[in-house]
């Protein structure tokens, strides 16, 4: 194999991309983080809900998409129980209910009192039972995922319909569980809707947010990362260190499309004199 | 054969009529309000609760069909049998640990399970799944990235005037993610809220209203006739 081989060889540039990922991470590098204007709009939305307000957080995610969505989860979690609001975790993908356990897991609960002030409903089965919501959780939860009766819960006797929240959190790994929350959420009932979404995604968001349907988009780990400035909790959900590795790591594979264009203009030009 | 045309034709006509009317039923409720004489609204949240039963017995014949396809690739040594075996075990394994101790547990307060097993549960269905499931499946996640950067490297050429400006508004957007654009040039960051907000955002748009259009569409048309397959 000769030195060209080797430098377009898939695997010298994997052997690279997992040094530049990890050296920062391992060196606990640090950037300081500007915060977007979709990030500040979901925070500014959030500090300025009345009091005794209900926030539906929406777990719309798998475990693949940890890296991206968890983060975003964890640093609004975390400020709502830092704000009078009583808080509702749901799930529309089958894995949600075990990522909002892990989220309360890490979180500070303050004086916030199960039952009281936040509860787990669980996984929405499906986009009939989002519709059903809006006019009565406890015929479709009859139990949480603590197995108390859903009605001898105080948030829920103050709160059995779900088009009576200031806010739906929906973090969307696909679009699919957002567009359901907009459809019959927001444009039926005026819910407020904030989406939690991965860089991918988000591009497919933005329509949204520029019509004022989403009062906010979370884009990405680095929203997350965002959100601990804004919090001034930075490093409760290890964005804000990943931030080093993201920058190297885009770096890099702009470097790589650089280096790739120049091969190829090089290369017609060899062509073009022969 | 006439006959049973006929009776054929007959059902479908049935079905035909309910198709149509529930599909009228939830558009009417969807738009307008009707609380007298007859409460709509409840009625239809009511119908809610009878398809989300609907839908979870369909969940349930999805897995007992998953069920039998794989113990039939067991049974007859189908060459990706072991594979079959491997997939029955995990999932009637985290089935089992997840109905004793999880949030999609039977009886989370121990009435009817002796809490000593669902203490002794907990941990193992924990391991499995925050630290087995969360990292095979992050790990398969974050495999993109190896293949954006090898990607990126081959084919973002500069070929077309398209190409070349596909790759511009790529790169722009991808350095604009970083917060280490922003300490070399606060301006990345603005182009990237720009291509977002206004170019992206217009082709977006006509994805959306030409996708709904045809949702709009499609299910007029099998409001009005159900394609039966014939």
């Amino acid at each position: 194999m000769n030195r060209s081989q080797i430098a377009s060889d898939p695997r010298t540039i994997y052997a690279l991309l997992i040094l530049v990922i990890t050296l920062p991470i391992l060196t606990h590098a640090v950037l300081p983080v500007p915060v977007s204007d979709t990030t500040r709009a979901v925070y500014d939305f959030i500090e300025i809900l009345p009091e005794n307000s209900l926030v539906v957080l929406s777990f719309d995610y798998s475990t693949a998409t940890v890296p991206e969505l968890h983060p975003q989860a964890i640093v609004v979690t975390q400020h709502l129980f830092t704000r009078p609001v009583k808080i509702l975790f749901v799930a529309q993908w089958a894995d949600g209910p075990a990522l909002a356990d892990a989220v309360l897991d890490v979180v500070d609960h303050g004086d916030r009192k199960y039952g009281a002030d936040y509860a787990t409903l669980g996984y929405i089965p499906n986009t009939a039972t989002l519709i059903g919501m809006t006019a009565n959780i406890a015929k479709f939860f009859p139990v949480d995922t603590r197995g108390n009766p859903i009605d001898t819960l105080p948030i829920i006797k103050e709160f059995n319909a779900g088009r009576l929240a200031s806010l739906v959190v929906c973090f969307a790994a696909s679009e699919d569980t957002l567009s359901a929350y907009l459809q019959y959420w927001q444009a039926q009932f005026n819910v407020p809707i904030a989406a939690g979404a991965t860089a991918v995604a988000a591009p497919g968001y933005m329509p949204f947010y520029n019509s004022h349907q989403l009062v906010g988009i979370l884009v990405s780990m680095r929203a997350a990362a965002e959100y601990e400035v804004l919090i001034n909790r930075v490093g409760l959900s290890g964005a804000t260190s990943a931030m080093v590795s993201q920058s190297t790591s885009h770096v890099f594979i702009v470097a790589m499309v650089v280096l790739g264009n120049a091969a190829y203009i090089a290369r017609r030009r060899k062509a073009g004199a022969a | 054969m006439a006959s049973n045309k006929a009776k054929r034709t007959r059902g479908e006509l049935a079905l035909q009529v309910i198709i149509f009317s529930l599909g009228f039923f939830y558009a009417f409720v969807y738009y307008v309000r009707v609380s007298e004489p007859v409460d709509l609204q409840a009625l239809s949240d009511q119908l809610f609760a009878y398809l989300t039963a609907m839908l979870t017995v369909a969940f349930g014949v999805g897995f007992f069909n998953l069920t039998r396809v794989h113990l039939n690739n067991v049974k007859l040594k189908r060459p990706v049998w072991k594979f079959s075996v491997i997939l029955l075990a995990a999932m009637y394994g985290m089935t089992v640990l997840s109905m004793i101790s999880s949030p999609f547990a039977v009886d989370p307060q121990g009435f009817a399970i002796p809490r000593a097993l669902i203490a002794f549960i907990d941990p193992i269905w924990e391991f499995l799944y925050y630290k087995v499931l969360v990292s095979i499946n992050a790990t398969i996640f974050s495999l993109l990235a190896f293949y954006i950067a090898s990607a990126a490297y081959r084919a973002f050429k500069l070929r077309t005037f398209e190409s070349t400006l596909l790759l511009a508004a790529g790169i722009l957007v991808l350095i604009g993610q970083t917060p280490i654009a922003d300490l070399v040039w606060p301006g990345f960051g603005a182009i990237r809220d720009w291509i977002l907000s206004y170019p992206n955002t217009a082709g977006q748009r006509g994805v959306y209203l030409g996708a709904a259009l045809s949702i709009l569409l499609f299910t007029a048309r099998r409001m009005i006739r159900y394609s039966w397959g014939r």
